[in-house]
């Protein structure tokens, strides 16, 4: 396994066995017995050549692991305390409490949490140590996870207000593409492609390499209160992009939030669509980028809005529509479709 | 009870909790080493360490006197430094202390190993030495092995007689025990006032070792991360 990763934010793919979590237990310092080498900002972790290890609570890596490891005999406001650096004041313990949304849990015990309350733990417990790289190995296939459950949210929110450089290991390429700005894409234990995300992020390959990827629209933005009804909102994402969703409770005008939109539910059109027409209330106009063959369909990945859309077609619709690259197309997508990850 | 029973129990108790106490800091030390240790050689320390557990007590207390006696390599050390141990009640303590210290150091060394290691590796990534770790992770969540196993420990230097009669004697007021103080009564055919001894060894042990299976019985309740 050979790569050399330099941007703030890298997404780890590949099935499950790859070594993907291995990876990362390398360099938190969790596994000893390494052949290889690792450097972290100069700083060699690993060098099996000159038998180098650097302990692992030298290495300043917060690691979250897909089960979270959590000290079951200490309460939630424990587990984050214990990763404070000595001399380290409330005011990180505070940051990392406020960052994850974690202060009603503090005084829970790690048995009675759910797996995403876990994993917020974990990520605060990780940020008290004020590390210099975090590494995020996802708690399940998100495909199946329930939206409340996911940690990307949160992990968008310290991206940008920690500015910390971290690995994310997921299996859900729309939530790597919105994350990271490159990707390493494992498999049986070796870097089959590594490099810019939306060149690693190439469905077709990335869906042969690991069927279980999940290639969810999704986006980030705030909130706009919607003056003519109570029940929706636009979500006004960095691109520019306006969508009408449900509105969430306790939505406040300009809060932030996250929406995911599976590719089943993206309606590809090659007339012109017209609100007035349709019942999907975000109706607008794209080009077709690319088909991809992902199992027995057919992923269309559209330019829309500014943003890249995937929506999942089968081969006969593909066919009927007559969708090739460089098609100017209609994408539909009802106000409902719009699942609210926080 | 007599004053003299009560004086017998008090000495008992007093020679077994010094034993007890003096091997903790080994026993915990030889548990976490052996928790840890997965190279070659391991069943080896093992079984040695277990030896005392199955050897004739007797056969122990004679190693540890030929050890002991001024010609031997302990004695003549602790000889140059003035300090006296046969047939006193220290050597009452170091007798129970070496046969009970496999009973201390297996359940400690079951509870370590059952603690996850990836806790203590992600203990040690959140910025904390290996001590550190063992204190504020391995031996909170091994609490109840290593206690049982100190229990076990105390029991067994409560009652131990073969290797502490052979380096100790039976000095009445001095170093005779309770196991020892049975026998001698028996010995001399007060068979009624060994029995009042019984009926104290019997009600100690009892606590112990009840104490020891209650513990055991609720040790994994945090012993794995998940619930």
């Amino acid at each position: 396994m050979a790569a050399k990763l330099e941007g703030d934010a890298v997404a780890v793919l590949g099935p499950s066995g790859s070594g993907k979590t291995s990876l990362l237990e390398v360099v938190a310092g969790l596994r000893r017995r390494v052949a290889g080498r690792v450097v972290v900002d100069g700083d060699v972790f690993v060098d099996s050549g000159s038998g180098k290890f650097l302990e692992p609570e030298r290495r300043r890596v917060g690691y979250v692991p897909q089960d979270s490891l959590l000290f079951p005999h200490l309460d939630a406001a424990g587990n984050v305390r214990f990763g404070l650096k000595k001399g380290a004041g409330e005011k990180t313990f505070a940051e990392a409490v406020s960052i994850l949304e974690i202060a009603p849990l503090l005084s829970r015990y790690p048995a009675t949490l759910s797996g995403g309350e876990r994993q917020r733990v974990a990520l605060a417990r990780a940020l008290a140590t004020e590390p210099r790289l975090l590494l995020l190995d996802e708690p399940l296939a998100a495909v199946d996870v329930e939206l409340k459950e996911r940690i990307l949210p949160y992990l968008l929110r310290v991206r940008d207000e920690k500015k910390i450089p971290f690995f994310y290991v997921t299996h859900n390429a729309g939530e790597a593409a919105l994350l990271a700005r490159e990707a390493l894409l494992l498999q049986d234990g070796r870097v089959r492609d590594a490099g810019p995300v939306h060149e690693v992020l190439r469905p077709a390959a990335l869906s042969s390499a690991d069927p279980e990827t999940s290639f969810e629209n999704v986006f980030a933005g705030v909130l706009e209160l919607d003056p003519a009804s109570g029940t929706t909102a636009y979500l006004r994402t960095s691109e520019g992009a306006r969508y009408l969703v449900l509105r969430p409770d306790r939505a406040a005008e300009g809060g932030r939030a996250v929406f995911g939109v599976s590719p089943d539910d993206v309606l590809v059109s090659t007339k012109a669509l017209e609100p007035s027409s349709v019942s999907a209330r975000n109706v607008f106009a794209g080009e077709v980028m690319g088909l991809e063959p992902i199992g027995a369909d057919t992923l269309a990945r559209i330019l829309a809005g500014g943003a890249e859309w995937r929506a999942k077609l089968t081969g006969a619709a593909v066919a009927d529509l007559d969708l090739s690259a460089g098609k100017a197309v209609w994408l539909a997508v009802k106000t409902h479709a719009f699942r609210r990850l926080r | 009870m007599s004053a003299s029973d009560l004086s017998i129990l008090l000495l008992t108790l007093r020679v077994a909790a010094v034993s007890t106490l003096s091997i903790l800091p080994f026993g915990i030390a030889a548990a976490w080493l052996l928790s840890r240790w997965k190279g070659r050689g391991k069943v080896s320390v093992e079984t040695l360490l277990s030896l005392p557990l199955v050897l004739p007590p007797t056969a122990v207390g004679l190693v540890l006197l030929e050890m002991l006696t001024r010609s031997g390599p302990l004695g003549r050390l602790l000889d140059r430094a003035g300090v006296e141990i046969l047939f006193t009640w220290k050597a009452v303590v170091l007798a129970t202390a070496v046969m009970s210290f496999p009973l201390l150091v297996r359940p400690a060394r079951a509870a370590l190993e059952e603690v996850d290691p990836r806790l203590i590796g992600i203990g040690r990534s959140l910025g904390h030495g290996a001590f550190d770790v063992f204190t504020k992770v391995s031996l909170p969540l091994a609490w109840r092995g290593i206690l049982a196993g100190t229990l076990l420990a105390f029991s067994r230097a409560f009652g131990e007689f073969g290797a502490t009669i052979l380096v100790a004697g039976n000095i009445p007021g001095r170093t005779q025990t309770l196991a020892l103080a049975i026998f001698h009564r028996t010995q001399i055919g007060q068979d009624a006032a060994a029995f009042r001894l019984v009926a104290l060894t019997v009600v100690v042990a009892f606590a112990a070792v009840w104490t020891t299976e209650v513990l055991q019985r609720r040790r994994s309740r945090f012993a794995r991360s998940e619930p």
